[in-house]
């Protein structure tokens, strides 16, 4: 469904110093800064199935869905996503597909979510027997039937985000593009949004790309993850997998009358580290775990362990 | 406001009519038409594309064309389209008086096929603008602002609001050719006084083929360059 081949981006942008002399020198003597974005990245999707992407901040997530999502050129390899190019925009390629960013609206901000729907069911063709089906589905799953009429700016932010699910989704996509889904919401509407995603995915199995910062939409949605850093892939497999990468060591919390505090240590270690430990503190409780996959993933986005 | 635009640019000719017979070979009632052409093209403008022509920089310059890149549908066209400037539309009626009173009042000999070519040709002048419009915005994408651009537009924009005969030489060639901006109702308003010549026709087709194509080509150029300003 999606293949991905070699796929690199490189962004030039331009530098000056700060403030007017800085200007002025950038006028004649201009600096450029090449960033690759994604250095060469290889990747294959199937029918049905939803993979958590993450990454920190400039790692190259939003590049990679903005390319398969058609909307930036690659510099160099392939893509392709349904049999189509994305960058070619074909537009029965857009009719299958959807993008909803968390940072960035779609819908009219000035109108009922309703007259947005309507305007979106001209622009994909959807029939209307579709149409009412979808809308009642959506509404019915988000919870949102009673602010279809409301002006969208005058809703809750939760509100707004589940009404951009159901724009995105309306002409019933095989691809979803899911770009921070949740973020800025609070924790009972990341939970409906997750809810409502995870139900979407099992009744309609598309193909889905999410990208999130929330490790609780990753672990609830996507049994597959790809961690990026610095545009590279570092790990891309189960989520259960991650885990036993560092499985050869163990996570101990230790609380004495001072105070708590946690050490990683080696496995085969482990018992002379508890004893030493015990030896040097007048320890209270003593707790033995698997590093969780909050932590392994910290440390494989930090260190980039190569797989 | 755009009343008292009206009123000016009639009101220019008038005053340079009670000093010469003719400008640019027109006498004053042919000068109506002219001005009645421009005057409707200007409207029709302002009504149509130009609240989504003021947006398009800004849109292109903070990665607002996401979305628009993700539908099915041409983003030209939603974008250009996007937004019906309905306080113009009164505009709109009162150009189309003046345009319709001109030719009412035109004492010349016309026929009724000059008329539809004038009109025909008009639509293709709004068509014209628009391009020349576009040409100046697309620079955004790699400009990061088109102001200075938009600026020139507006600056060179009152050639169309000139009889193509007073301009001469390479100024000529600039303003029918390069900016056909002559061509967007002063050749109109010719072929509806003077009527169909081969040249002329041959001239408007050619230039405003050309001009569409370039267009299209650097608008597409444009969106490969798109680097969508990261969230």
């Amino acid at each position: 469904m999606i293949a991905v081949k070699g796929l690199r981006k490189t962004f030039t942008t331009h530098v000056k110093e700060p403030g007017l002399a800085g200007s002025f020198k950038a006028l004649f003597n201009r600096q450029t800064v090449t960033k690759d974005a994604l250095k060469s990245i290889d990747l294959e999707i199937q029918q049905g199935e939803i993979i958590g992407l993450i990454g920190a901040n400039g790692a190259g997530k939003t590049t990679l869905v903005k390319i398969l999502a058609g909307i930036v050129h690659p510099t160099a390899g392939e893509a392709t996503v349904l049999g189509f190019r994305p960058w070619e925009r074909n537009n029965e390629y857009r009719r299958q597909m959807c993008l909803i960013m968390g940072q960035k609206a779609q819908v009219w901000w000035d109108l009922p979510a309703l007259d947005s729907f309507l305007l979106l069911k001209e622009i994909y063709q959807i029939d209307d027997r579709l149409y009412r089906e979808n809308i009642e589905f959506l509404a019915e799953t988000l919870m949102v039937k009673d602010q279809l009429k409301t002006q969208v700016r005058k809703l809750s932010l939760g509100e707004r985000m589940k009404v951009e699910l159901m724009a995105a989704l309306l002409h019933r996509p095989r691809v979803i593009f899911l770009d921070e889904p949740t973020i800025g919401l609070d924790l009972s509407a990341q939970k409906a949004v997750r809810e409502f995603l995870k139900k979407y995915q099992q009744e309609f199995r598309p193909v889905t790309i999410l990208t999130s910062h929330y490790m609780e939409d990753i672990k609830e949605l996507c049994p597959r993850i790809v961690i990026m850093k610095e545009g590279s892939f570092v790990y891309d497999g189960s989520l259960t997998q991650v885990q036993r990468m560092l499985g050869d060591e163990k996570c101990l919390s230790i609380t004495t009358r001072e105070s708590t505090f946690k050490v990683t240590v080696p496995r085969q270690d482990l018992g002379a580290r508890t004893a030493e430990i015990f030896s040097q503190n007048d320890v209270l409780d003593l707790n033995i775990q698997d590093p969780s996959i909050e932590d392994v993933i910290e440390s494989i986005m930090k260190n980039g362990v190569s797989v | 406001m755009d009343l008292i635009y009206y009123a000016v640019n009639i009101a220019f000719f008038k005053v340079l009519f009670l000093h010469t017979e003719l400008i640019g070979g027109w006498s004053s009632e042919q000068m109506m038409v002219f001005v009645g052409s421009y005057l409707l093209v200007d409207a029709v403008n302002m009504t149509v594309f130009s609240t989504n022509m003021w947006w398009l920089p800004f849109y292109i310059n903070r990665g607002e064309l996401d979305y628009y890149l993700t539908r099915p549908i041409s983003p030209l066209f939603f974008l250009s389209l996007r937004e019906f400037a309905a306080n113009s539309f009164v505009n709109l009626l009162v150009a189309l008086g003046i345009f319709i009173h001109a030719i009412a009042v035109y004492s010349g000999p016309w026929e009724f096929g000059h008329l539809v070519g004038l009109v025909l040709l008009l639509v293709n002048g709004v068509l014209i603008f628009y391009c020349i419009q576009m040409l100046m915005i697309i620079p955004v994408f790699w400009t990061q602002s088109a102001r200075g651009f938009v600026d020139l537009f507006y600056t060179l924009g009152i050639a169309m609001e000139r009889p193509d005969r007073i301009y001469r030489g390479w100024l000529r060639v600039f303003f029918t050719v390069i900016m056909p901006f002559a061509l967007i109702a002063s050749y109109p308003a010719r072929i509806f006084l003077e009527g169909f010549t081969p040249e002329v026709l041959f001239h408007l087709t050619a230039v405003s083929a050309g001009l569409w194509i370039i267009m299209l080509g650097l608008w597409r150029l444009g969106l490969r360059n798109y680097a969508s300003a990261s969230s």
